[in-house]
């Protein structure tokens, strides 16, 4: 090509800085991922990190089972809440919600995706800890459900959006009612981006902790009784992080790898399913 | 058949309404019942919501007034509050963030919608970038405290005061906690969301318009600047504020680099405070009526703030990538 | 001790309740044979990190012995602890500084709550500077006001160097770590300060949370230590048990009868004694004469409702407290705390007996003497 050398170098210059851009966007997830695999392997593969409550200082070993329980049985409450509602809804904006309505809870979910996830915990305090007198786990839950359920319900419309049209007429064609059409024709062709949805939102909860400081609270003993304060994954990293204690940050990174890995798991379980889905 | 009135629908009905029939189609009324009413719930949710960080607040809101904006001074002993300085770094480290992500992210989503080199490469950035964006926001705050303070204190800091410390910005102790560190944790975390609204923005650019570019005889770069990014100034901007409010909203990661000072600094290495940090360390532990509202009243200043930001920038990347955007 | 006599008779009244439903009046279990154990609950504890090494050894040792029992202590502060106490979130509350009279009146009034002292302990002043070894940095009541209030922004100030003639001191600024969140510890610190410098007293005061003149802010004592680790040239107040635990070097201070004494268990118990009258109004024990008194001390107190709604639940509460001041103090020991001082623990009982529950007494045993 002929060009002038000025341009030529300009075009050079810009392609080297898309590529410099590249890099540096790439490189703290590496680093990131990294820290937490060299700095949280030792702690989880010491004996009885799976198995046993943290210990106090002096006592040796302990674990996070505690903290696993916790993650688990909030998130599980949170998910039994959000996604029968979150896909309802969605399926109520997909069929029904060309109107008023559907507007203004498709503003409402984006409104709720947009806020910052103390908000939820303040909302579930006010609303659930100091009218139970009690901090529980189950606060979080609802916190969290609060957060899940913006995200299931535009995957939710959006997965049922996509049904071809041609299904729900045939459906009605052939006499069923737009009941069944919907509930047994159209949700189970879009199941696959449902069930995407429900679970990317719920690797999302199992990632938070600020809805959590003031409704689970935490728990350094095995507790598994939802109106009881609990511990969490999130918790034990970000409480942990901040004592001064070796072994006790050890088990800090322990606990971020585990969640690191129990959120990558879900989300390449999404993915799995989606591609099985679409064959 | 009877006479049709006005506001009967007259629709050819069966010769006999059997009651299978009867029964499927009050199934009918009771699904749109049940489908009303899931939609009823989340108005429900979202109006409980509003009260419940509203109601609250009313106490130091009534005390204090738009006062509370301007006021420096965060004193629970003497029962005096004011939002100043949690704002200020609110808004500094979302901007420090903004600055560092907004190019980087650009670039990346050059790259990813448009590069004809290095293909292969996109996959496995996709991959990463989208990996990054699952990572729970206390596991980059852990990585951060532990990594990144004492990098930034020993390394960081060091040199741009050794090279820029003319600047006001660069001035004082860096002691590693501080706005510089905790813009740079958030441009981090708004990476993901800049990189993928970007490139569904830049990807909305009509092929005809760069390959017209193109065969006109301009370069990659040029075509850049001067057709497809001025074309999607509208859904950049978009994806710019919505990267914002994200920034604007972050609690955990921002608590734990922040440094925890209510001041009001321009050096960069400074510790300061933000609305979600402040709100996250004194919540639980707020003593007396107007302390605990003053933090609500902080609350609602934060949601109100990501609110109006988020709605402006859903609005720009509407219009533009013409259909509504996929964010994490 | 625990008079025996009074144990056998107990088990008998409570042998004869003890199927399954709540006993009246419950003996706490002081480790004598055949005491009666307490029953089955889920305690939930908010509130000052000060103590927690030591509450978090005790209430694991305690749930080892009563596995019916578990006590989940949070340490998030005392201003928390009362705060969620008021609120009635959880059991009970424990806080540096025991309840004033708003928090008072904002819980019920003074005569809905009842306050024991948990724990003697001490606060030191962890510095991280290379090469100076624990104890050799030498602080006086003027100089770590100075430092705090930011008048004295270097390590090689004059003002320090006056005190420390055989140490050389570099030329690094000082780093202050605070409290972030209302302290128990904080008050503690800022109690002795307003003592003991008139500047201070004027310009910040005391209190669980205090316009600080200079400094970051940390979550807890936990937080703070964990800061002043990783920052070279910091200085902070934190609890004596953390510094120990973590092999932080603090400096030596100067006490009130003018010896350089490192805060110790030993240098609390000293400054305790001074004050045998200590109540829950009458409380502060900083700056105490003596010439191993530790100037920085304080007690943390636990804090209940006088009225337990649930039986069962105050029941295990007293229970556990009364081991706590009585048996538990052995743990005290090994965590860097001071036992309670014996008048302190008589106090403590004879409170914990106040504690009712539908009219009538939890806590049915002889008062020590």
């Amino acid at each position: 090509m002929n060009l002038p050398l000025v341009r030529l170098l300009v075009d050079r210059l810009v392609g080297w800085l898309i590529v410099l851009c590249v890099m540096l966007a790439a490189i703290p997830v590496l680093v990131l991922l990294l820290f937490v695999v060299l700095k949280g392997l030792p702690g989880i593969l010491t004996p009885g990190f799976f198995t046993e409550p943290p210990h106090p200082q002096g006592v040796p070993g302990g674990g996070v089972l505690n903290a696993i329980i916790g993650t688990v049985e909030i998130v599980g409450i949170a998910s039994l809440l959000a996604v029968p509602i979150g896909a309802l809804i969605g399926i109520f904006l997909s069929e029904y919600g060309r109107n008023q309505i559907g507007d203004t809870v498709r503003f409402i979910s984006d409104v709720l995706t947009g806020l910052p996830s103390i908000a939820f915990g303040i909302f579930a305090y006010t609303v659930v800890v100091v009218t139970t007198h009690h901090f529980s786990a189950l606060a979080a839950s609802i916190a969290l459900a609060v957060l899940m359920l913006p995200l299931i319900l535009r995957a939710t419309e959006t997965a049922l959006v996509l049904v071809p049209q041609s299904l729900r007429e045939a459906g009605l064609a052939i006499g069923a009612p737009r009941w069944r059409v919907t509930l047994e024709i159209i949700v189970p062709a879009a199941l696959g981006g449902i069930v995407t949805g429900a679970l990317l939102a719920m690797a999302r909860a199992a990632g938070e902790t600020a809805p959590l400081l003031f409704t689970a609270l935490g728990n350094d003993t095995v507790q598994t009784n939802p109106l009881q304060p609990m511990g969490a994954l999130s918790l034990t990293v970000f409480r942990n992080a901040l004592l001064p204690y070796q072994n006790v940050q050890d088990q800090a990174w322990a606990a971020a790898l585990l969640l690191v890995i129990m959120v990558a798991a879900t989300n390449i379980l999404a993915r799995i399913y989606v591609r099985r889905i679409q064959r | 058949m009877s006479r049709g009135t006005a506001t009967e629908r007259v629709v050819p009905t069966p010769l006999v309404a059997t009651s299978r029939q009867r029964r499927l189609i009050s199934g009918d009324r009771i699904f749109h019942a049940f489908a009303y009413a899931a939609a009823a719930l989340i108005i429900l949710i979202a109006l409980v919501f509003v009260v419940a960080v509203v109601i609250p607040a009313l106490p130091a809101i009534t005390k204090f007034g738009l006062g509370f904006f301007i006021s420096r001074t965060w004193d629970p002993v003497r029962s005096q509050f004011g939002a100043l300085p949690a704002i200020y770094g609110t808004l500094v480290t979302s901007a420090i963030a903004l600055v560092i992500a907004f190019p980087i992210g650009l670039g990346a989503a050059l790259f990813l919608a448009e590069d004809a080199r290095l293909r292969f490469l996109r996959g496995p950035l996709s991959f990463a970038i989208e990996l990054l964006a699952g990572i729970p926001s206390v596991v980059i705050g852990l990585w951060a405290f532990f990594i990144l303070t004492p990098l930034m204190r020993d390394n960081v800091d060091p040199f741009l005061q050794h090279t820029l410390g003319f600047l006001p910005i660069f001035h004082g102790t860096a002691s590693g906690y501080g706005y510089l560190t905790a813009g740079l944790v958030l441009a981090i975390m708004v990476l993901p969301i800049m990189i993928a609204l970007s490139r569904d923005v830049i990807r909305a650019v009509p092929r005809a318009l760069r390959e017209g570019s193109l065969a006109l005889g301009a370069t990659n770069a040029e075509t850049i600047w001067s057709v497809i990014l001025p074309y999607a100034r509208v859904g950049i901007t978009g994806a710019a504020l919505l990267s914002l409010g994200r920034a604007l909203g972050e609690t955990i990661a921002v608590t734990m680099v922040i440094g925890n000072t209510m001041q009001i600094s321009s050096s960069l290495f400074a510790s300061g405070y933000t609305l979600p940090s402040v709100i996250a360390n004194e919540f639980t532990e707020a003593t007396g009526t107007i302390h605990l509202a003053s933090l609500f009243y902080l609350g609602v200043v934060l949601v109100l703030i990501t609110i109006a930001v988020n709605v402006v920038a859903r609005l720009l990347v509407w219009r533009f990538a013409g259909s509504e955007p996929m964010v994490a | 001790m625990r008079g025996a006599p009074i144990v056998v008779v107990a088990c008998g009244v409570l042998l004869l309740a003890a199927c399954g439903g709540t006993p009246t009046g419950t003996n706490p279990s002081t480790g004598g044979a055949g005491a009666p154990p307490p029953p089955q609950a889920s305690l939930t504890g908010a509130g000052a990190t000060f103590p927690y090494p030591f509450y978090n050894a005790a209430f694991y040792a305690y749930n080892l012995k009563f596995s019916q029992v578990s006590v989940n202590y949070q340490s998030v502060g005392s201003g928390a602890g009362i705060q969620q106490l008021t609120k009635k979130t959880v059991d009970f509350g424990a806080s540096d500084v025991p309840m004033n009279a708003t928090e008072l009146a904002a819980a019920g009034g003074s005569d809905t709550v009842v306050q024991i002292a948990g724990t003697l302990g001490t606060e030191g002043l962890a510095y991280n500077l290379d090469g100076v070894a624990t104890g050799k940095l030498k602080l006086t009541p003027d100089t770590i006001a100075g430092i705090f209030l930011g008048t004295i922004k270097n390590w090689n100030d004059p003002a320090l160097a006056a005190d420390n003639s055989g140490l050389t001191l570099p030329n690094q600024a000082i780093s202050v770590v605070h409290r972030s969140d209302g302290s128990g510890t904080t008050y503690i610190f800022t109690d002795y300060l307003s003592k003991v410098n008139a500047t201070w007293n004027s310009t910040v005061g005391k209190g669980k949370s205090v316009s600080w003149k200079t400094g970051q802010g940390a979550k807890g004592n936990e937080a703070v230590a964990t800061t002043i680790k990783q920052t070279p040239g910091a200085i902070g107040y934190v609890e004596l048990a953390y510094i120990i635990q973590t092999n932080m070097t603090q400096a030596s201070l100067k006490n009130h009868d003018g010896s350089f004494v490192t805060p110790s268990p030993e240098g609390a118990t000293a400054a305790a004694s001074n004050f045998p009258d200590v109540t829950p109004t009458q409380f502060s024990i900083v700056d105490a004469p003596g010439k191993t008194s530790s100037p920085i001390t304080g007690y943390s107190w636990l804090m209940l409702y006088k009225d337990q709604a649930d039986k069962t639940k105050g029941t295990a509460l007293v229970d556990l407290f009364d081991w706590l001041v009585t048996e538990g103090q052995s743990y005290a020991v090994n965590v860097h705390y001071s036992k309670l001082p014996s008048n302190i623990v008589r106090q403590d009982i004879a409170s914990l007996k106040t504690v009712t529950s539908g009219g009538a007494t939890l806590l049915n045993v002889a008062t020590p003497s």
